[in-house]
């Protein structure tokens, strides 16, 4: 495939909206190529998108679905001869993810958190995906083996574990939601800080976030943890928030990349000591990330109108529910997490939504180096991922973020930073935080970019880079973002101006890390007790079966040493 | 004043969607347009006059000038008057599932029954049923937060379960008897039962239910004093305390 005269942005690999060919052969970017020509003459051009923090799959997002049925009667649209069924807005069935995302010339996603004792449903969910390439990040943050662990400071067994729970959930990095805070849920407490004890165990959320950084490191995994604060969703949390980035600052990452990704940063940059003197504190997070290097960030940009948060943190939707007397899905995973998924609905006229809105943006704004913030929602939790064109536009256009705050509340000015910021992104900014970085980010070598053996994932959007001023002009933009006009998948045209021509299956990443077999025995003396006395069902049941990811993909990692000998 | 006439061919097995017979979507359009319009019969799309004869003034009128009359049994037909905003239906036999679902203004008028989920999420304008309803008249869709919001429903005879479920306004009356559980959730509409009932203001947050009959009342009710209304007894409750509510309930006293 040849994509003739496009405006291209591959900021990976220097390029910054230069008129050139592209080649696409057997599924990857060439230097030459035959067979259909695309002419994108004068249109933007920009590797496929990359989403590394959504909620796509698995239980909770299932569970969203059947507690709001009225989510469904939304962008409802019947079979075509290609497609079949959409429902949903917030909670869109599988087969609407793929769609969607493709629609708007995105070719990657990734899950944010699976347990691993329900990560099979969440690989039913992500094999039903179609188009999209697809990972899922495992849950570590709340699980007795890895407490257990840290309390012995038994870093090898620790690793071996992370090493062997990758295996079994077919996961591909380790998250951390409210360290501490799911297994503390289970006496319906919380744990308050990052040294705070959690009960029976005897370490705290630090030495858990520590320990399992090390863990990370040591096993050279793609992506490097990946962290929900504790407090997270509280007034006042931006402390914990600069607490936790420095305990991480001093550990040596062993790939080129950060030591901690931080998950929609919007949620923890909160300032106040309660809702009512609620503000920012996004400038401080900003300023903090523009001093250090070791860390990334999501922005969970949140979005008036309707969601659905869902997430590992239980008492945060604890809170929730309670605050907004909405309907509350409680839930614990044995010896792994708790979690919650509670419907929301974020209000331009009430002032901590309004401030919420304008921490996002703050944060995307302010932090100098695109490289360290990535496009998100956190689908559904701030908005559903529909909704990127907007977050897009806003970060673009600084007249339309003065349309927006002329309706908000008359404080958001006060308790945000956001009237007085100039700054404008333009299309490098762009494509480096919705494609670029996204993939530096998780370690994905082929993606987010363009250059040769790069994965064929090309999206051309109607919208001519060189002539349309995205300040004034942003209807136009968020319209062309809406529905690109061509999505190209590893070399097979998906979409074409919001019609899909093709649902290749993707593939599913997943990361399988090699240890000692002496730490593997070690830690299975453990595990055996462990599901021989508490867990519902078998060791022997446990992992994820092979059969559940037809389409694979898996990426070694592991000690250094052994990775030489494989 | 334009007067259409909608009559089936024959008695349906399978049951047709025909949200398309409104008089705001006959609004603009001449009879042979009308008879073009698209209904669904399961998994098949035709249009409206393979099914049914459709009669009367040709010429394009407005919505409120414009009066549907259904002829025959309708029991099988459902979403009829879906959205209205304006004009008459008048349906001489029964009507199927979801009439009226969302209507905003103008009357529909039933002479025989309704089926289940009678002005669903209704807003505005009035229902008139001379028979009985069935569950869920007045109702929410599944897992919305409110049902009816506005307008008005009248039903002569009964109704089934959850009658005004998740009511956010408006008002019901019934004259009969009414199933398990109706005014769950109201959250500020009123709903009157001539008869009897079961368990009515589960999770009431808001709103009235008056029950001139008997009712078996939930232990969540704080009960009140007796209160006189026309020269009737009601015992009055306040609830649902489950969920903290300040609704009303009155359930007629002695009347026997």
């Amino acid at each position: 495939m040849i994509i003739k005269g496009g405006i291209v942005y591959d900021p990976a690999n220097g390029i910054y909206g230069d008129e050139m060919d592209l080649f696409i052969d057997k599924g990857r970017m060439a230097l030459q190529a035959k067979g259909e020509v695309i002419d994108a003459s004068g249109l933007l051009v920009m590797p496929g998108g990359v989403d590394a923090h959504t909620h796509i799959a698995g239980k909770k997002v299932n569970t969203g679905r059947i507690m709001s049925p009225n989510d469904s009667r939304q962008g409802t649209e019947p079979r075509s001869a290609v497609c079949r069924p959409s429902t949903g807005y917030t909670v869109p069935n599988c087969y609407a993810m793929g769609y969607r995302y493709a629609r708007m010339g995105y070719t990657t996603a990734f899950e944010a958190a699976t347990p691993i004792l329900e990560a099979r449903h969440t690989h039913e969910e992500l094999e039903e995906i179609p188009i999209i390439d697809k990972g899922a990040l495992t849950l570590f943050g709340s699980n007795w083996q890895v407490m257990e662990c840290v309390r012995d400071k038994d870093l090898s067994k620790l690793a071996a574990y992370v090493a062997w729970g990758l295996r079994s959930a077919r996961g591909y990095g380790v998250k951390i939601v409210n360290p501490g805070g799911g297994e503390a849920w289970g006496f319906g407490a919380n744990v308050k800080g990052i040294n705070d004890t959690v009960p029976n165990f005897d370490v705290t959320p630090a030495e858990i976030i520590m320990g399992l950084a090390k863990a990370n490191e040591m096993l050279h995994l793609p992506h490097s943890i990946h962290l929900h604060f504790n407090n997270l969703g509280k007034p006042g949390n931006y402390t914990t928030a600069i607490e936790t980035l420095d305990l991480l600052k001093d550990i040596k990452p062993s790939r080129m990349r950060q030591i901690v990704h931080v998950a929609h940063m919007q949620f923890s940059a909160y300032g106040g000591t309660s809702w009512r003197d609620f503000e920012s504190k996004a400038p401080v997070i900003a300023d903090y990330f523009n001093a250090h290097s070791h860390a990334t960030m999501d922005m969970g940009q949140m979005l008036f109108g309707s969601a659905t948060t869902m997430t590992a943190d239980a008492p945060l939707e604890y809170g929730n529910a309670r605050l907004t007397h909405n309907k509350w899905s409680n839930h614990d995973i044995e010896l792994e997490e708790s979690s919650g998924v509670v419907p929301m609905n974020y209000f331009r006229k009430m002032l901590v939504n309004a401030v919420q809105w304008a921490i996002g943006l703050e944060l995307a704004l302010l932090v100098n180096d695109p490289w360290k913030v990535l496009m998100t929602t956190d689908h559904p939790n701030g908005s559903p991922f529909v909704n990127y064109p907007e977050v897009i536009t806003l970060l673009m256009s600084k007249p339309k973020r003065d349309a927006e705050i002329a309706t908000l509340h008359e404080q958001v000015p006060k308790r945000t930073t956001l009237a007085g910021i100039e700054r404008e992104l333009d299309w490098t900014d762009i494509s480096i935080m919705t494609r670029a970085a996204p993939a530096r980010v998780l370690g994905l070598d082929d993606k987010g970019h363009l250059g040769p053996g790069a994965d064929g994932d090309v999206s051309i959007y109607n919208l001519r880079p060189l002539e349309v001023d995205t300040s004034l002009d942003h209807a136009i933009v968020k319209k062309a973002l809406a529905t690109a006009k061509y999505t190209i998948k590893g070399g097979v045209l998906v979409s074409k101006e919001g019609q899909i021509l093709a649902t290749p299956p993707g593939r599913t990443f997943w990361v399988d890390a090699a240890v000692p077999q002496a730490d593997t025995d070690r830690l299975m003396i453990d595990l055996e007790e462990k599901f021989a006395k508490y867990y519902s069902i078998q060791i022997a049941n446990y992992a994820v079966q092979d059969a559940y990811l037809p389409h694979a993909k898996v990426i070694r990692a592991g000690l250094p040493i052994l990775s030489e000998v494989a | 004043m334009r007067t259409i006439t909608i009559t089936p061919k024959k008695a349906f097995r399978i049951s047709v969607e025909a949200e398309n017979i409104s008089p705001d979507k006959f609004a603009s359009l001449n009879i042979e347009q009308i008879k073009s319009l698209t209904v669904w019969q399961g998994n098949r799309k035709i249009m409206l006059s393979d099914l049914f004869t459709v009669e009367g003034d040709d010429a394009p009128d407005k919505a409120e000038e414009t009066t549907i009359r259904l002829a025959g049994d309708f029991f099988q037909v459902k979403r009829i008057g879906e959205g209205m905003t304006a004009g008459v239906v008048e349906v001489q036999g029964s009507i199927g599932m979801h009439a009226g679902n969302n209507m905003k203004g103008g009357l529909l008028s039933i002479a025989g029954n309704a089926d289940d989920w009678l002005a669903r999420e209704m807003r505005g304008g009035k229902v008139v049923v001379m028979g009985n309803a069935g569950n869920y008249a007045g109702g929410g869709y599944r897992g919305e937060k409110c049902g009816m919001r506005g307008g008005e429903i009248e039903v002569k005879g009964s109704a089934g379960a959850y009658l005004g479920e998740h009511l956010c306004g408006g008002s019901i009356r019934i004259g009969g008897d009414a199933g398990d559980f109706p005014g769950a959730a109201n959250q500020g509409g009123t709903i009157f039962i001539g008869g009897s009932t079961y368990l009515p203001g589960a999770e009431m947050s808001k709103g009235t239910i008056t029950v001139k009959g008997e009712a078996k009342v939930l232990p969540s009710f704080q009960r009140l004093e007796i209160v006189q209304i026309d020269g009737l007894a009601f015992q009055k409750y306040a609830g649902d305390n489950v969920d903290n509510g300040k609704g009303e309930l009155l359930v007629g006293v002695g009347s026997s």
